[in-house]
């Protein structure tokens, strides 16, 4: 089906530049509001601290001597790298634990549950999420602390003669605090990939000869690894910057990078804040970029 | 009844299927008995959290309703996440428009750009906020301040949802309007927002909830006058009583009856517009 025209076909003339120009805004305008707010509110922050990371601060006041100091009294201090590693360590164990819970959860949620209840258990999953972060982890309070349900329970069974307060306030509070806070990402990631996949392919590598390892290995694997990739990248990232969980139930021995950063800003020494906040960003950043192609966002952001 | 329950199985296979049911009962225990207690020690009768409890009572709600400054926690919040929710909705609706349609020349540079700042940490973000306005621009942190940080991290949620939502979206209904002779205006107004309405409200929702529970950004970025995350956060740092707890079941009771207020909406939305009367769901 084509019109023609009473002067027959015509061929267009090259459109002129100016024209192209004004179609190519014509899309493009309704971006300009969120450019600039990321750009003002965003970016630009960014940079300037990327600047601050190399001044000095001096008599409470931010001074424009530009140096490495900043970076150099990070790398130097074992209290600083020690801390740094352990965060790091601390992300990788609660990426691991959280993994080792989502993906037989999801494979449950697949395999055992039937379509109709799916929805609603991956409900349930989300709802706490969608409560208070802050309250939950004060939750953990009233089961860990001196007074809450673990002691009333040991007390109760006679495994304990008083209340101890060996469960609260150290790293593995911490540690089983950031397992609940970020396992429904996980499960989240895990279960949209899952749920894509076609378990009659499983069968048939089965009926072809392979063992089940091998089935799970060579056919499972490969087709959910982007949703592992992105269950990792949705908890590790975040625990690298939780403040809240070590403050609450770490004490003294539970603190990761986030606290040290933030008692930098509290004594307004922004710049030696502002170099750690940049080694983290970098780190991120560089992760980011390796995964990106692995990375689905929006399994867990978009699905309302 | 599910299909797998009907089918002729093994020993072996009931036994995995039981291991299974008995894990995912144990991880659904992980996740909610914490709030079980946060919402029994709300009515325990007594100064402090926890076990042992004298008694129940609903003095501590008492206590919330009396309390004049967790009310102004309250409202700010609320303000807060209104204008966040409107601003981030439109701002996101908006660019979403040219990120699925407008062949953009540098497509993961752009997704990068519009991501990063719900893949950072929000430390980063609160830390560079505060670098930026207090630090360089000298401005007073308020609630102003609170609401140009809460943008940054709510614009790309609603972002995604649009842009995904647009993904699939049928052109032949635009180009049928335009067939038909309506306005680019005209088009937008009566087929594609229309359409694109449920993802609209989702990216809202979310940036209502988001906004509401920030604690971190706004922990950086907060004046003189304090949302409900840091009030509470005051609270549990110095002298808890069961109060919070009661300000926590309150806050739990309002997100589920908002879930299931917008879960009913939807489902008497998607029953009427398959023109049918709405079914159990």
């Amino acid at each position: 089906m084509s019109v023609v025209t009473a002067g027959g076909t015509r061929v267009p003339p090259a459109t002129p530049f100016l024209v192209r120009l004004k179609r190519r805004l014509v899309v493009l305008w309704p971006f300009t509001p969120i450019t600039l707010v990321l750009t003002l509110l965003f970016m630009i922050p960014l940079g300037i601290m990327v600047v601050y990371s190399f001044w000095t601060t001096r008599n409470l006041n931010v001074v424009s001597d530009w140096t490495l100091s900043n970076y150099i009294r990070f790398f130097t201090n074992e209290t600083y790298l020690r801390t740094f590693g352990k965060t790091v360590l601390m992300a990788a164990l609660v990426t691991v634990a959280a993994l080792l819970l989502a993906v037989p959860f999801a494979y449950f949620l697949v395999r055992y549950v039937s379509a109709r209840w799916q929805r609603t258990v991956l409900l349930a999953v989300i709802v706490p999420f969608w409560t208070s972060y802050l309250l939950r982890v004060y939750a953990w309070q009233a089961i860990l602390g001196e007074k809450g349900a673990l002691n009333q329970f040991l007390l109760a069974t006679g495994l304990i003669d008083a209340p101890s307060r060996l469960f609260v306030y150290n790293n593995i509070a911490v540690f089983i605090v950031l397992v609940y806070m970020y396992f429904p990402f996980a499960a989240l990631a895990v279960y949209s990939s899952l749920e894509k996949f076609d378990f009659n392919l499983f069968r048939a590598a089965q009926d072809l000869g392979a063992r089940q390892d091998q089935a799970f290995r060579h056919i499972l694997l490969p087709a959910i690894r982007p949703g592992l990739i992105t269950a990792c990248i949705f908890v590790f990232v975040p625990v690298l910057g939780e403040y809240l969980a070590p403050t609450l139930v770490g004490g003294t021995e539970g603190v990761l990078i986030s606290n040290l950063i933030i008692n930098f800003f509290r004594g307004v020494q922004y710049p030696a804040g502002a170099a750690i906040a940049i080694l983290i960003a970098a780190f991120v950043i560089v992760l980011l970029v390796i995964f990106r192609r692995y990375l689905q966002i929006e399994d867990v952001v978009a699905r309302g | 009844m599910d299909l797998l329950e009907t089918m002729p199985v093994s020993k072996r296979a009931k036994q995995t299927r039981w291991a299974f049911r008995a894990f995912g009962c144990a991880v659904m225990g992980f996740l909610y008995i914490p709030i079980f207690f946060l919402v029994l020690f709300s009515f325990e009768d007594s100064k402090t959290v926890g076990f042992p409890i004298p008694g129940f009572s609903l003095r501590w709600y008492q206590a919330v309703l009396d309390n004049q400054a967790l009310q102004d926690a309250v409202r700010n919040s609320l303000l807060v996440a209104a204008l966040v929710a409107i601003l981030a909705t439109i701002i996101g609706t908006m660019a979403a428009f040219p990120l699925v349609r407008g062949n953009l020349r540098f497509p993961s540079v752009i997704r990068i750009f519009v991501t990063l700042p719900i893949m950072l940490p929000g430390i980063l973000l609160g830390v560079a906020l505060v670098t930026f306005l207090a630090g360089q621009l000298h401005v007073r942190l308020s609630l102003l301040t609170v609401i140009a940080g809460h943008l940054v991290f709510t614009t790309p949620y609603v972002v995604l949802i649009v842009a995904s939502r647009l993904q699939g979206f049928p052109r032949a209904l635009e180009w049928a309007a335009a067939d038909l002779g309506a306005s680019p205006a005209r088009t937008l107004r009566h087929i594609i927002l229309p359409l694109i309405a449920p993802a609209i409200m989702a990216g809202a929702l979310i940036s209502v909830t988001i906004s509401l529970d920030e604690f971190i950004v706004t922990f950086f970025t907060i004046g003189s006058q304090l949302t409900l995350p840091i009030y509470i956060y005051t609270q549990i740092k110095f002298g808890v009583t069961p109060e919070v707890n009661a300000v926590a079941t309150l806050l739990l009771v309002a997100t589920l009856g908002l879930l299931a207020a917008g879960g009913l909406l939807g489902a008497v939305r998607s029953a009427r517009a398959a023109g049918r009367p709405k079914e159990e769901s």
